[in-house]
């Protein structure tokens, strides 16, 4: 496998892990806080579920760009 | 929805609410016209008796809840008998608030003695060690995990302020923590209290019982305790259980009439009056307003009369919201449900969730294998539910998904993966192994279809209101079109040709949209832009399925005996059907309220709560809405 196959899997592996780990990072701020607030008011689940899954469109991105890095790159 | 306001003579005002109540489509308001009219206000007699009545709800309310379960009531109502059903529901009341007192209190020392529970082996050297525990004042203390330091620097500055004169034992718990017992002599016990502020280690109490008890019998008696505490617990339980045979169905009965008592002296306080006559006003869905006067005429002829309010009279935010749609659909308003009502005279988007959600769904899930079982799980769901329930209504919108995901399945070819490529089929689009691009692709045009069509009906109902914003909605919509169109052409998916046209027509647009919603829209279409992309999960979310299923299927191969494979395959296959069905549910759900509905829809809706007769379930459901 030459240098550049070795960058491009790197790349790929870059665009999705770092947004991976910053959904993550997001995520593990936002469930305890959404935890809490449900306790006090159950009626809050929508709000909790949406706040959750916003910083996940993140980690899709990251997923589409290596999938277009890999494909581009012809891997 | 219609404003209507009832008159009548006065002396007939409890019957017209009775039948307003039988059929239940009604709800009052104070009447916005009260010139030359008065509310019918309560005497001071009237309201004592009100206050009673409301007494025996919140008592009966009470009972219940305490009992855990709401019996259903008897079939046939009974007339309200007030004073027994005051002394009923107040003697419930009190013996269930007892019975939960005390139920506390036994949990409670139970608690408490099972903190003690690591020291009781302590106790256990003391006894063997054959220490006097006379005139010698005991600490019970829980030193943190990995506190060995902690422990030696305690033990030392005793040793320092004591000498010999003190005993401490330690016994590691099962949490990891150190349960310790420290004995000084009691002429010490102040000396020692200091030392153990001082190296921040707090005495646990003992339970009042044991206060006075030596060292000795403490542990016995807690011993002892443990071992009666259930059996008094499950006393205190049968009771309860009794009270609930003896008195479950009466209190239910009690609390349905009670309420739909409260429920009449409520209308009636709404009413307002002349000597001679009494007016109404109230919400009804304007489909139900002829069955009303059918029902009303039948009643009382022409001694009652119906009028419209004029829409002059009252403002829009103040009109009560139903979501009314047809059979198919109603179930997916179990989804719209889970969000604030929209606003009166906007748009309920229940019809649209209807037909995306469940295709959304199957497009990610595409699987004709795990689409049946999904089918299958959904259908039992259903059969086991009752009508109007909420397992109901989610059994429906998963039959919905589990079509959709099986019609996908064909599509793609795939039967619990690879699977039916092996045994001949076909895919019929594209093959989602391999073909990225082309999902990636579906994906934002479905994106695009969506969100477009959301901004198109934010700007058709925003027409008759602010024309320039509906405008504005109209041309964010096009220029998404136009961009699509564009990257279409520049990426050879259209003629080259068409590249440059459309970049202008999208340069034209852009001044035309600044114009009709200011200058932030630039930012507002970057951001739509930026929902569009999000459908990318849609692909996502699907090939990671796919491939998830794909590994299954490759465990058959991999551990030597063909069944430990198979074993394992079907295994990870149960895992993928649950990620696979919970994972598009929370982002189609997503791409829903965040991406879709924030184009066009607007909450603030209040709910439609007509005056009927009371039902312990509808009463829960308004309460979980309000």
């Amino acid at each position: 496998m030459d240098l550049e196959m070795v960058f491009l899997y790197l790349s790929a592996a870059l665009a999705v892990g770092i947004p991976a780990l910053a959904t993550g990072w997001a995520q593990s701020r936002i469930g305890p806080a959404a935890a809490a607030a449900l306790a006090e008011k159950p009626e809050l689940t929508v709000t909790v579920v949406l706040l959750i899954a916003i910083p996940e469109t993140l980690a899709i991105l990251g997923f589409v760009v290596a999938v277009l890095i890999l494909m581009q790159g012809g891997g | 929805m219609s404003r209507i306001r009832i008159l009548g003579p006065r002396g007939q005002l409890q019957s017209v609410l009775g039948c307003v109540q039988d059929l239940g489509l009604v709800q009052l308001v104070e009447p916005s016209e009260t010139e030359s009219l008065s509310l019918l206000g309560l005497t001071p007699e009237q309201a004592r008796h009100v206050r009673g009545v409301r007494k025996v709800v919140k008592d009966v309310d009470t009972a219940l809840e305490l009992l855990g379960q709401t019996p259903s009531p008897p079939k046939t109502a009974k007339d309200l008998d007030l004073r027994r059903a005051a002394l009923v529901a107040g003697r419930c009341r009190r013996e269930l608030e007892g019975l939960a007192e005390q139920h506390q209190q036994l949990e409670e020392e139970r608690a408490l003695i099972l903190k003690f529970r690591p020291f009781f082996a302590a106790f256990r050297k003391i006894g063997e060690s054959g220490l006097d525990l006379d005139g010698i004042r005991v600490f019970y203390l829980i030193l943190k995990k990995d506190g060995e330091e902690e422990l030696r620097r305690m033990r030392a500055a005793f040793r320092q302020a004591l000498g010999d004169g003190f005993e401490l034992l330690s016994q590691p718990s099962e949490s990891g923590e150190s349960a310790m017992l420290l004995a000084v002599p009691a002429a010490d016990a102040m000396k020692a209290e200091q030392l153990l502020s001082e190296a921040g280690v707090q005495a646990l109490s003992l339970p009042d019982q044991f206060e006075e008890e030596s060292v000795g019998s403490t542990i016995q008696r807690m011993q002892a305790r443990l071992g009666e505490l259930p059996g008094e617990l499950a006393t205190l339980e049968r009771q309860r259980r009794r009270i609930a045979e003896d008195r479950g169905r009466e209190l239910a009965g009690i609390q349905a009439t009670v309420r739909d008592y409260l429920a009449t002296i409520e209308a009636t306080e709404k009413a307002v009056v002349t000597p001679r006559a009494f007016v109404v006003e109230g919400w009804i869905p304007s489909a139900a307003r002829p069955d009303l006067e059918r029902q009303l005429g039948k009643s009382f002829g022409d001694q009652v009369e119906i009028e419209a309010v004029s829409s002059e009279e009252w403002a829009g935010d103040t009109v009560p919201v139903v979501l009314h749609n047809p059979r198919l659909f109603r179930p997916f308003e179990a989804i719209t449900g889970m969000m604030p009502l929209p606003k009166y005279g906007t748009v309920d988007p229940t019809p649209f969730v209807a037909v995306f959600f469940p295709m959304f769904f199957g497009i990610v899930l595409g699987d004709i294998g795990y689409g049946t079982m999904l089918g299958i799980i959904s259908l039992i769901l259903r059969i086991r539910s009752k009508p109007g329930a909420k397992l109901r209504s989610i059994s429906e919108i998963g039959l919905a998904c589990s079509l959709f995901t099986i019609i996908f399945g064909f599509l793609y070819g795939e039967l619990f993966g690879d699977l039916g490529h092996r045994i001949g089929l076909h895919p019929l689009i594209f093959n989602r192994e391999e073909a990225f691009f082309p999902f990636l692709g579906f994906a934002i045009a479905l994106g695009v279809v969506h969100i477009v069509l959301g901004l198109l009906v934010g700007a058709v109902k925003m027409f008759r209101g602010d024309k320039r914003r509906a405008i504005g909605k109209g041309m964010a919509a096009m220029m998404v079109v136009l961009i699509a169109l564009a990257l279409m052409a520049a990426s050879g998916m259209l003629p080259e040709r068409f590249f440059t046209p459309l970049v202008i027509a999208t340069l034209v647009a852009l001044p035309i949209l600044i114009v009709a919603e200011g200058v932030l829209a630039p930012i507002e279409l970057v951001s739509t832009l930026g929902n569009v992309l999000s459908y990318a999960r849609i692909m996502a979310v699907g090939t990671a399925s796919v491939m998830m299923a794909i590994v299954a299927n490759r465990m058959v191969g991999a551990f030597g005996a063909v069944w430990v494979g198979v074993l394992f395959a079907l295994v990870f296959h149960l895992i993928n059907f649950v990620l696979g069905v919970f994972s598009p549910t929370i982002h189609m759900l997503r791409l829903h309220y965040v991406e879709f509905f924030g184009k066009f829809y607007s909450p603030g809706g209040s709910q439609y709560r007509p005056f009927r007769h009371w039902s312990a379930r509808e009463s829960a459901t308004d309460e979980r809405s309000a």
